[in-house]
């Protein structure tokens, strides 16, 4: 069952120096209960298609075209009131950072239940009730004690357990994580993954994971898109895509990990830089930095559609032997 | 193999500074509660001539302490550095031009109202490595051979991305001439593409100049990648050395495993693989008694609780502090 469809979103920062193109006609949908993983490097646009979904793009950003339809709803265009009643309750946001999420001077118990609150008529002891359920789900021990703690006395990794359990409150249809756990160690980085999988399966909650990280999208996605320079250049079910990437993108992504490399051997590194958005080059905003670009990949880049794959190239990859 | 830089039971405490409460408390007749940090304990390595030995550890296990320490950087408590034998500090100041750094933050290590071909040159020439005169030309050098365009030399750090304010940061701290390069997460907060062009970077410069490098990184795959040997910390202890392949290959050490184990990898299938370790690192205020892991590892019994095992070598050559290994 198709929860979101985006279609053609284009979220653009209007600037002194010309409009840039942080997210220029995205396309997907999204089913219930999926989990979605969205990669790409700094600047890609991957945060702001995240928060294009949710109506928070600060000015001068906006979203200048396209749809995007929650639940046969769209959403562009919602008056703010409106967009607020499905924010937190609806479609909830986990953000890189817990500890500029949370207030620092409520106790976590005191945010919980402002947030159930918010949405809810539920008297304040069955609010809290709901919090140290939600915690506790989050396998925080000593649900209904550490709620009259605050953030500054939980660490890194606990502060991001309570924001996720902070989003769950209202069993949303649709978690939007940004980096989750990119400011966390592995072994927690670990145990939030495989707690994230098991929550969405559970629940049914569909999931979109933005990350850099390929590896951590592996271990947690069923669908990957990649991002480049505001738009998808490919899409697909995650190991099929990640085992062989038919986006010349994507193999570069894969290939520039160590952990894919001899060790002590040196990486395949995609030359250049990220292109800046304000000057893109026509046609693939990839070909200056691509070994297969030729006089093609200025023109309009096609969509290759197959098999639940799509990838936006003149010269898509055929498998490695 | 020479060791080069050789550290040796090194310990290093951080007391917190009493507040004028505590003092007053104290003036009362309250007990202090002595709030010391051991960020460090007890550690010897040796770095050879040549070799990159990678520090592993997840945040607060002491690695950049650890790091700082065998730079020359801060002094530790007790114990001793020696570069060739000799203490590469003073009087608390480092006195050696033979170390030097690289720290992960390139935003904050250089100075932002500098031009960067001064803060290139601005310690050889301090040092006589070379003179005013001639640092232009080791400016121009060194940028070339980072992969920045020797123009550059006249701009601010503000004016660089990431990568290439890191790639000046290696320039500077290669332009003293250094035999040992500590490099402290040099490459955490850069993206895949460009992480792997610094990488490639530290390959060949490390090849060409025949440094000495002690690596630190919480990535797994990265430390992998670039070491001879790796050494794994936890709560200010090293657990587990030994050869790279080795360590990584046949992990002695549960902790060790389970970082490995904890770690996503590509091509895996993470519904079965991918297990993460229970419960959190312990404060390093109140460290856990007998073996710092043992409330999180599966095979803890009796006498991890009660008695710390000492890091001793296997018959591999691999070191391990495990009183199971």
């Amino acid at each position: 069952m198709t929860l979101l469809q985006v279609r053609d979103l284009r979220t653009h920062f209007l600037t002194r120096d010309g409009a840039v193109k942080a997210v220029d006609g995205v396309s997907f949908d999204l089913q219930r209960g999926e989990i979605l993983g969205l990669v790409g490097e700094s600047g890609s646009g991957k945060s702001v298609t995240g928060f294009s979904l949710i109506g928070l793009v600060d000015p001068p950003g906006r979203v200048v075209g396209g749809s995007i339809r929650f639940d046969g709803q769209e959403l562009v265009g919602l008056p703010v009131a409106r967009m607020r009643e499905l924010r937190g309750r609806r479609i909830a946001m986990v953000f890189q950072d817990p500890g500029a999420t949370l207030n620092p001077v409520l106790t976590i118990g005191r945010q919980m239940v402002l947030a159930v609150q918010a949405h809810r008529r539920l008297s304040e002891r069955a609010a809290r009730a709901l919090a140290a359920e939600r915690l506790t789900r989050l396998a925080i021990p000593d649900a209904e004690a550490r709620l009259d703690a605050y953030p500054h006395e939980f660490s890194g990794g606990m502060r991001q357990r309570v924001a996720i359990a902070m989003a769950l409150l209202h069993e949303p249809d649709l978690i939007i994580a940004d980096e989750p756990t990119t400011a966390l160690d592995v072994s927690i980085q670990a145990q939030i993954l495989v707690e994230m999988r098991a929550l969405a399966r559970e629940s049914g909650t569909a999931l979109i994971w933005i990350s850099h990280d390929l590896a951590a999208v592996a271990a947690v996605a069923d669908r990957i898109m990649v991002m480049y320079a505001g738009r998808i250049v490919e899409a697909g079910p995650v190991r099929a895509t990640l085992a062989a990437p038919r986006h010349p993108y994507t193999r570069g992504l894969l290939d520039s990990l160590p952990a894919t490399a001899q060790p002590g051997a040196r990486l395949r590194q995609i030359p250049g830089n990220t292109p800046a958005l304000l000057s893109l080059p026509p046609g693939c905003p990839f070909a200056p930095r691509c070994g297969y670009a030729d006089a093609a990949c200025v023109t309009d880049v096609p969509v290759i559609e197959h098999d639940g794959r799509m990838a936006r190239c003149h010269h898509p990859l055929e498998p490695r032997p | 193999m020479t060791a080069l830089l050789v550290a040796e039971a090194v310990t290093r405490r951080f007391v917190r500074r009493p507040s004028l409460g505590d003092r007053i408390a104290a003036a009362f007749g309250a007990a202090s509660d002595g709030r010391a940090v051991q960020a460090v304990t007890d550690v010897s390595l040796t770095l050879n001539q040549g070799e990159t030995l990678g520090l592993v550890g997840e945040s607060g296990c002491g690695k950049s302490t650890l790091g700082r320490i065998l730079a020359g950087i801060l002094a530790p408590s007790t114990g001793r550095v020696l570069l060739d034998g000799a203490s590469p500090m003073q009087a608390g100041h480092k006195i050696t031009t033979r170390i030097q750094t690289v720290f992960q933050d390139p935003f904050a290590s250089l100075n932002p109202r500098k031009r960067i071909g001064d803060s290139i040159a601005e310690g050889p020439v301090a040092h006589g490595i070379v003179t005013r005169a001639a640092s232009g030309a080791l400016v121009t050098d060194w940028l070339a051979r980072v992969g920045l365009d020797p123009d550059f030399a006249q701009r601010f750090p503000h004016q660089f991305s990431g990568g290439q304010r890191q790639r000046v940061a290696i320039a500077r701290a290669l332009a003293m001439r250094p035999d040992v390069l500590v490099c402290d997460e040099p490459v955490a907060s850069l993206d895949v593409s460009i992480q792997a062009q610094i990488l490639n970077l530290f390959l060949d410069l490390r090849r060409d100049l025949g440094l000495t490098c002690l690596f630190i990184s919480h990535d797994l795959n990265v430390v992998r990648h670039v070491s001879d040997r790796v050494a794994i910390m936890y709560l200010g202890r090293i657990v587990e050395s030994g050869e790279a392949a080795r360590v990584y290959a046949a992990p002695g050490h549960p902790y060790t495993r389970a970082l490995l184990a904890s770690s996503p990898r590509l091509g895996l299938d993470h519904a079965v693989t991918l297990r993460p370790i229970a419960g959190e690192l312990p404060s390093p205020l109140a460290p856990p008694s007998g073996c710092a892991f043992h409330p999180r590892c599966s095979m803890a019994s009796d006498i991890c609780r009660q008695e710390r095992p000492p890091l001793t070598p296997r018959s591999d050559g691999q070191l391990l502090a495990c009183h199971h290994g």
